[in-house]
């Protein structure tokens, strides 16, 4: 094999947004090195824009056609590029909302930065990996740097504990998923790559089938604990409210946007002969979610713990777009977690500010706020309705998308589910918001009676304003203005040739989609 | 044009929120002139609108999320002028009524003007989802309205049955609008009567029936209705005009341009049960009204009785009674603003609600002589009696229904006869009787308390002796849809024989 030909072949360009963000790393790291603790006036800045570089970078990568690289293990289809696009840019929020935080508690900015980029890195090559070892050694970065950050705030037993919890549970889905792997790669007769491997199981003479459900439950374990879906779901509420709030911002945002890339890059690729198994599972574990998430909410008194039950909800929602299996519903998946992205960002900012100024984050603290700090409370009512999905916000979009969708393939009970169990979720999402409007100056809690005084000028004060600012646009407008990230989150799926090639992508005749053998309408209505 | 009606109200709420250094004077200020900017607008409307046209007038269309199919569509008939031309005036009036000293004013302005933009975009859409959206758009800003200003019981607990009433409300309107579409092979969800031509009977009925039990809560029709008193009572008196004058015609709006409109076939089916379920809301609402002891719960008990001749009307669905419909609504909005305006009035200077303790107001020197005679008034045009408007609406309810269903329209004339039982009851207790000499040292009326009533008043009576003003605005519109569903109704009864 010649040069040209090896160098074609690792196609080594598609990964130049990785390229960046390592670099962003280790630049990261030698500064802080270089410099010492004073370089945490620089680092984070250092980090943000080699973030956004990568955005831009990939933005380049929409347009390649030739996706696939490193000899297959990598593929920088539209699809990966906009999950690797989302998960990128809430590493860059996150980081913005982190600094003052993390400053405060007395700990390392710049390591904290590191482990959060290696995490991003992790997230980012997941997007892309077509391939089992790749996939499991990004799913392994992503998830030890997770650990890490859970229990960076070491001298906290709260941190400890949730860092332990969700290592021992996290280690033992990777290792369930590591055998659904090494069955994959048994069963197709020795084959890494994903099409290789579904193209060698519908070829083999002897019936696979069993091997291949064990696979596909192995693998929807790790999947499933990733984006938290019930009953993969126990180390979420604990995690996030253990961990530092940012960290908390990152995993409900970027470590699930991975997931859910990953869950539709394996399941569509590697699974197309059990396509009604993974969607029986998937609707289950929505069906689950859905309910669990929803319910249990609502008795929650700690805003850290409201947001957990909030996220593991919120992925059932996203899991009726994988379900759905057309192209409209691979893209409201895509839309709605980017709507996703700035609600929840823009909650766990205010949640972050709303900690450093008082020590709490109990719901009941937040009595009476309006009067002391309009602006958080703004910020966090309209992200809060944007989760419940309240018009004319962005969420409201979002759900309307999913709904669409899945109305349209044919699984109702889904909808009304999803219809019903947001009804529920306005309830507790309406709670938080009427503690802090609602309530008369004389019911103000002692923290807001204590609140001090508003001071912008505090060093990482302004990156959080900016997050606040920014998910407040984005999440009241990006609704509204919604036509170029539909026409981007479409766009991202009907480019990309996986989901062309799938059995059940582009069902848009009602004829298929009505058929009785539809998992969905089994499960769901 | 109609755009207008919706943004610069919304533009408005934006303006009173956000700027800096508004004085709670100029708030109010501010509010008010833009109220009555989209007053005088929506009055320029009206001699713009061409009355023997019976679609849908001044269309605009700006295709927006193509994805969805939602397109921002808006047009006016027959059927939604009065209402647009209520909301108006009612939304002037709420913020006109409000006390000067209320607490967080600016905020307070700009969810009126938040709701009544929702109102406005809500009667406006030609398109489903647009309808949703404006539709699902005025639950938060009502939800506070209720909570932070409403009265100090249990506004905690109104508010939250009335968010979740009409979030489910919402989904339901939701779910039946997607089935409408999707099953009905629509492109997208602009309204479309046609759509619903090719379901079969059964689908039909099922969404239909989601329409009714969505719209019904709104409404609200009597197993659904239960959010009302609370709502309505622990409201302020200004957010309870909001509520009983405008928004509950938002329920019997929908009701007739969606369920009718789309589902003439399914109509003409479930019209005897909806007949029975009007007649039956309007004897429970009378009957309750009776019973209560607080003239607020009277006259939101009142409200279910009127709902619920709307609803017979529209099960009946001739060309008459549709019409009658439609007054009701308009008619309704109106006494019910002056009713709870004037009962805020005798509230917030006698100190109480209670029948057992009001007495003698009427009483010229220290009683509230002219506010309780506005108040007999208010109640006798509830009551039916000619000359005013309610009298207007209610005949042409019952003589448009009579050939329809001819018992339960029997049935709402009784209780039409209830209601002046009920508001006798009440004018009896509260105007005439002695005033109790230790406690009757009440605060004067002003001048500019009254006017709202005064304006009201005047125009019960205007439309009362000319009904042909308000009439004929709807009359093409409401002909034609009568026409069509009597074609419907006899080729059915075509094909049974």
């Amino acid at each position: 094999m010649s040069f040209a030909e090896l160098a074609a072949q690792l196609n080594a360009g598609t990964i130049l947004p990785e390229g960046i963000v390592i670099v962003t790393l280790l630049a990261v790291l030698v500064v802080d090195l270089i410099v010492g603790r004073t370089s945490s006036r620089v680092t984070p800045y250092i980090a943000i824009a080699g973030l956004l570089s990568a955005i831009v970078a990939l933005y380049y990568q929409w347009d390649n056609t030739n996706t696939v690289s490193f000899l297959g293990g990598f593929n920088s289809d539209a699809l990966s590029v906009v999950f690797r696009g989302i998960i990128a840019l809430s590493c860059a929020v996150t980081i913005l909302m982190s600094i003052r935080y993390i400053e405060q508690s007395g700990t390392s900015l710049a390591e904290f930065i590191g482990i959060m980029i290696s995490a991003t890195l992790g997230g980012m090559f997941l997007s892309g990996a077509n391939e089992l070892v790749m996939i499991f050694v990004s799913l392994e970065t992503l998830s030890i740097s997770s650990y890490l950050m859970t229990g960076y705030m070491k001298r906290d037993p709260r941190s400890n504990e949730a860092a332990l919890k969700y290592l021992l549970i996290g280690a033992s889905s990777s290792a369930i998923f590591l055998y659904g792997l090494s069955l994959l790669y048994g069963l197709s007769g020795g084959e890494t790559e994903l099409s290789a491997i579904a193209t060698a199981m519908a070829n083999a003479s002897t019936d696979l089938s069993f091997g291949l459900v064990i696979a596909l439950v192995f693998a929807i374990a790790g999947i499933a604990f990733k984006i938290s879906a019930v009953p993969f779901h126990q180390w979420t509420p604990d995690v996030y409210e253990g961990s530092p709030t940012p960290v908390v911002a990152f995993l409900s945002v970027g470590s699930k946007a991975a997931g859910f890339a990953l869950a539709i890059r394996l399941m569509v690729t590697a699974f197309p002969l059990i396509t009604e198994q993974w969607h029986f599972v998937f609707t289950a574990l929505a069906v689950l979610s859905m309910v669990l998430g929803n319910v249990v909410a609502l008795t929650q008194t700690s805003m850290k713990r409201l947001l957990a039950y909030s996220s593991i909800a919120q992925a059932g929602f996203v899991m009726i777009g994988l379900i759905t299996g057309t192209e409209a519903g691979y893209s409201s998946m895509v839309f709605y977690l980017l709507v996703y992205l700035f609600m929840n960002l823009g909650g766990f900012a205010c949640v972050i500010l709303f900690s450093l100024r008082t020590g709490t984050d109990q719901i009941s603290e937040y009595s009476g706020l309006y009067q002391k700090d309009p602006l958080l409370t703004l910020v966090l009512s309209i992200c809060l309705l944007s989760l419940g999905g309240i018009p004319p916000l962005a969420g409201f979009f979002g759900k309307i998308y999913l709904f669409w969708a899945a109305w349209k393939s044919g699984a109702y009970g889904l909808v009304l589910l999803g219809l019903v169990t947001s009804v529920v979720s306005i309830y507790y999402y309406i709670r938080v918001v009427r503690m802090m409007v609602v309530k008369e100056p004389q019911e103000m809690s002692e923290s807001v009676k204590n609140y001090p005084e508003i001071r912008w000028n505090l060093p990482g004060m302004r990156p959080l304003q900016v997050t606040l600012v920014l998910s407040l646009i984005v999440t009241s407008v990006a609704g509204i203005l919604s036509n170029p990230l539909f026409t981007l989150a479409n766009s991202s799926v009907t480019r990309t040739t996986m989901l062309q090639g799938a059995p059940v992508v582009s069902t848009q005749t009602p004829a298929i989609s009505h058929q009785p053998s539809t998992v969905n309408i089994q499960v769901g209505g | 044009m109609l755009s207008s009606l919706i943004w610069v109200p919304f533009l408005g709420a934006a303006i009173v929120g956000f700027l800096p250094n508004l004085s709670a004077n100029r708030a109010r200020l501010l509010a008010l002139s833009i109220a009555s900017g989209v007053i005088v607008w929506t009055l320029f409307l009206l001699t713009q609108f061409n009355i023997s046209n019976a679609g849908f007038q001044f269309s605009e269309f700006i295709p927006w999320i193509d994805t969805l199919g939602l397109n921002y569509s808006l047009g006016v008939d027959g059927l939604s002028v009065p209402l647009l031309a209520l909301n108006s005036l009612l939304t002037w009036i709420v913020i006109y009524s409000t006390s000067e000293q209320i607490t967080r004013p600016r905020l307070y302005y700009s969810l009126i003007l938040l709701v009544s933009a929702g109102i406005a975009g809500a009667f406006l859409s030609q398109n489903l989802m647009l309808f949703v959206l404006f539709y699902e758009l005025e639950l938060i800003p009502l939800y506070l309205l209720i909570a932070i200003w409403g009265g100090t019981q249990k506004r905690g607990y109104a508010a939250m049955k009335f968010l979740i009433y009409t979030a489910v409300s919402g989904i339901l309107i939701l779910a039946a609008f997607l089935g409408v579409t999707w099953l009905g092979n629509a492109p997208n969800f602009d309204y479309n009567p046609l759509v619903t031509q090719g379901l079969s009977l059964n689908t039909q009925l099922i969404l239909l029936t989601m329409l009714l039990v969505g719209f019904g809560i709104k409404i609200p029709l009597v197993p659904l209705h239960t959010w009302l008193p609370d709502a309505y009572v622990e409201a302020s008196p200004p957010i309870a005009i909001l509520l009983g004058g405008v928004l509950a015609k938002l329920g019997t709006y929908g009701l007739v341009r969606f369920g009718l409109g789309m589902f003439p076939e399914a109509w003409v089916t479930v019209a005897p049960g909806l007949a029975i379920i009007g007649a039956f809301s309007a004897a429970y609402g009378a009957l309750s009204a009776i019973a209560q002891k607080d003239i607020k719960r009277m006259v939101a008990y009142s409200s279910i009785g009127h709902m619920g001749y709307i609803l017979l009307a529209a099960a009946a669905a001739t060309p008459l009674s549709l019409l009658g419909a439609v007054l009701q609504m308009f008619s309704h909005g109106l006494i019910l603003a002056i009713l709870f305006h004037l009962v805020g009035i005798v509230e917030t200077k006698v100190g109480t609600r209670d029948l057992d303790v009001l007495n003698g107001l009427l009483s010229p020197q220290r009683g509230l002589p002219f506010t309780t005679g506005l108040l007999v008034l208010g109640g006798m045009a509830s009551a039916g009696i000619p000359g005013l408007v309610g009298f207007i609406a209610e005949f042409l309810v019952l003589q448009g229904s009579f050939s329809a269903f001819p018992i339960p329209t029997l049935v709402c004339v009784l209780c039409s006869g209830l209601t002046a039982v009920y508001f006798v009851i009440l004018l009896n207790r509260t105007c005439f009787g002695k005033l109790d000499n230790t406690t009757a040292y009440y605060p004067k009326v002003q001048w500019v308390e009254r006017t709202p009533a005064l304006v009201l008043a005047a125009l019960i009576f205007f439309l009362g002796l000319q009904p042909t003003w308000l009439v004929r605005l709807s009359e093409t519109t409401t002909t034609a849809m009568g026409a069509t569903i009597t074609t419907t109704s006899n080729v059915q009864v075509a094909a049974k024989n």
